[in-house]
């Protein structure tokens, strides 16, 4: 069985994110960048795959500049066999459904049994290019899964609704399932794995490899993020300044007033 | 000029509140670009939800009836959506941000090569063009989105607005649909289970975020303000998704949703399906140490600061006060 696992590499969750000069992304100079946590869970429900069966081969999958290179070596040190790095300035700018074409060429080209992507990217929160990528190659999708059983050609997946329901479905294979967090427990790269990934390969192609010179990238883009900004802070918290004791001494008060104490 | 079609959800029986709040986007969008409004109603045995779309949304209000919509089928439902898009010869597609519209809506923008802006909180028309905004990062930045092409397939958030109601224009037209094999199986719905700790009867919840650091932590720091106010414990996501609490504790649209007299949010940022779940509590305090965290715009006192410093003095003031 192959198993293709699509990563993005965002801002770390503890990153600070400011506004770029353009004011249409975040400044990327001097942040930390990590395995968008949706996607170590689609790369985590891969691996638990391959450890009841060897022979299962797990593809990881990317698109992004140089530094994506370092996840995807996270990766290749937690379990996966091999990496394809779409690593092309052409490829920058692209919406949803253009990295989703990228992905969707490599997809057509892997011929994978089973697809995992993370629910959605910390970073843009569209929650799109999974179910896109499976919609451009022709096969069923869910969304939001928690858990996840496979039984020869059938996948069962519980989805997660609102207020803690649940929903499950049933998949004939080949599928995309979209992981939510809190699927699986994710596992560290060991220090054996970690040096095995050394000698593991990253398939490096341009979209012109891929034969999608100028239907992806930004001017391919048919969503443009005008503007990023600070959210409106509406009329806020009013925030209490002073030393600990007096912020406290302040709760104390607001909480007798509210007649709890 | 094309129609705008907005996909309406059937839920508990009723049309959902969020498919009237499109319409009152739709309405909005349709008004300023001169297009109409139409709906779809998908399900099976479902005239009555459709004549109810009719009436209080108006428009034409399409009906899709099968078995197979019955309960929410991603291809059956993706086939309805195709054949009303075809129908109502609409350019715009608007669906709610709900599991429904988040499983369903990225396909049909993939299949209509469509520019597909997802939860969305807002929707302009300036100088003839759609705007779309938008949170990113979890909520810490918002953004202005354009479209550049057509057709655009969008969903916004529940409550985004307020919903639409009563137009004298309403007619149902039956759509026929043709649903082939489905490749993903509804199974069965399992609800929430009943839960251990209600926190939807606790008059006051202390709630502690991923930046407690561990499950030790919830004990040592956020119970005993928790019990010294006669409260209950809560957190958010993160932390029952690396298993230091069950999921009962959880707050938020994916755990309980809450409106206590008092939240009193410690280390936790405030994403946004976290404040979906507290933000209409009576009063909210909250402590953390980024004075940009989103959790203070739906806050009504806070304090920048360390809460391993804060918590543990509140909790001795709160004994003392008490006596």
């Amino acid at each position: 069985m192959k198993i293709m696992v699509c990563i993005k590499q965002v801002p770390h969750q503890d990153a600070r994110l400011d506004v770029n000069g353009a004011g249409n992304w975040i400044a990327e100079d001097n942040i930390k960048f990590e395995i968008n946590l949706y996607d170590q869970h689609a790369l985590e429900a891969a691996l638990a795959l391959k450890d009841k069966d060897a022979s299962t081969e797990v593809v990881v999958v990317s698109v992004g500049p140089e530094r994506v290179t370092q996840s995807l070596r996270t990766a290749l040190g937690m379990g996966a066999d091999r990496a394809v790095h779409v690593k092309d300035a052409a490829a920058e700018g692209s919406d949803a459904l253009g990295t989703a074409k990228i992905l969707a060429a490599i997809g057509k080209a892997e011929s994978p049994d089973m697809i995992f992507a993370g629910f959605m990217a910390d970073d843009g929160n569209f929650a799109a290019v999974g179910p896109m990528l499976a919609t451009l190659l022709g096969v069923p999708h869910t969304t939001t899964a928690v858990s996840f059983a496979k039984e020869n050609g059938t996948v069962r997946v519980e989805r997660e609704l609102e207020g803690g329901a649940l929903e499950v479905v049933e998949l004939k294979t080949p599928c995309l399932v979209t992981t939510q967090t809190g699927m699986n427990q994710v596992r560290y790269a060991s220090l054996k794995g970690i040096m095995a990934a050394k000698k593991k390969p990253i398939d490096v192609k341009s979209v012109a490899d891929l034969g999608l010179a100028g239907q992806v990238g930004e001017a391919a883009a048919k969503v443009k993020v005008e503007k990023l900004y600070t959210p409106a802070k509406g009329q806020g918290a009013e925030m209490l300044s002073g030393s600990v004791d007096e912020v406290v001494g302040k709760l104390v008060a607001k909480i007798k007033e509210l007649g709890l104490l | 000029m094309g129609s705008i079609l907005v996909v309406a959800e059937i839920q508990k029986g009723k049309i959902r509140e969020a498919s009237y709040e499109l319409v009152s986007f739709a309405r909005k969008i349709g008004a300023a670009t001169h297009r109409d409004v139409k709906s779809l109603v998908m399900g099976q045995g479902a005239q009555a939800h459709a004549e109810e779309m009719a009436k209080k949304g108006g428009g034409e209000v399409y009906l899709a009836d099968a078995a197979e919509l019955a309960n929410y089928s991603l291809d059956a439902a993706f086939a309805a959506v195709k054949a009303a898009v075809a129908a109502a010869s609409a350019d715009i597609v608007l669906l709610s941000n709900t599991p429904t519209g988040w499983d369903l809506a990225p396909r049909i923008g993939a299949a209509l090569d469509a520019a597909f802006v997802p939860d969305c909180f807002n929707a302009e028309v300036e100088g003839g063009e759609l705007v779309f905004f938008r949170r990113f990062f979890n909520g810490k930045l918002d953004s202005r989105l354009r479209p550049t092409a057509l057709p655009i397939v969008a969903t916004m958030q529940p409550g985004a607005t307020a919903a639409f109601e009563g137009s004298a224009d309403g007619k149902v037209t039956p759509l026929a649909v043709s649903i082939g094999a489905c490749g993903t199986q509804f199974v069965e719905l399992k609800v929430a289970e009943a839960k251990g700790v209600d926190l939807t009867k606790a008059d006051i919840i202390v709630s502690g975020g991923r930046s407690l650091g561990g499950p030790e932590k919830f004990q040592e720091v956020i119970k005993p303000l928790a019990d010294a106010l006669g409260g209950a414990m809560g957190a958010s996501r993160p932390v029952v998704d690396a298993g230091w609490l069950p999921h009962e504790y959880q707050v938020g649209s994916s755990g309980q949703v809450v409106a206590p007299k008092l939240y009193v949010a410690c280390g936790i940022s405030g994403a946004i399906q976290h404040l979906v779940g507290m933000k209409t509590s009576n009063f909210i305090i909250a402590i953390n140490k980024d004075a940009d965290a989103p959790i203070f715009e739906v806050a009504n006192l806070g304090v920048v600061g360390d809460l391993f410093e804060v918590v543990p003095k509140l909790t001795a003031a709160v004994k003392t006060a008490k006596g």
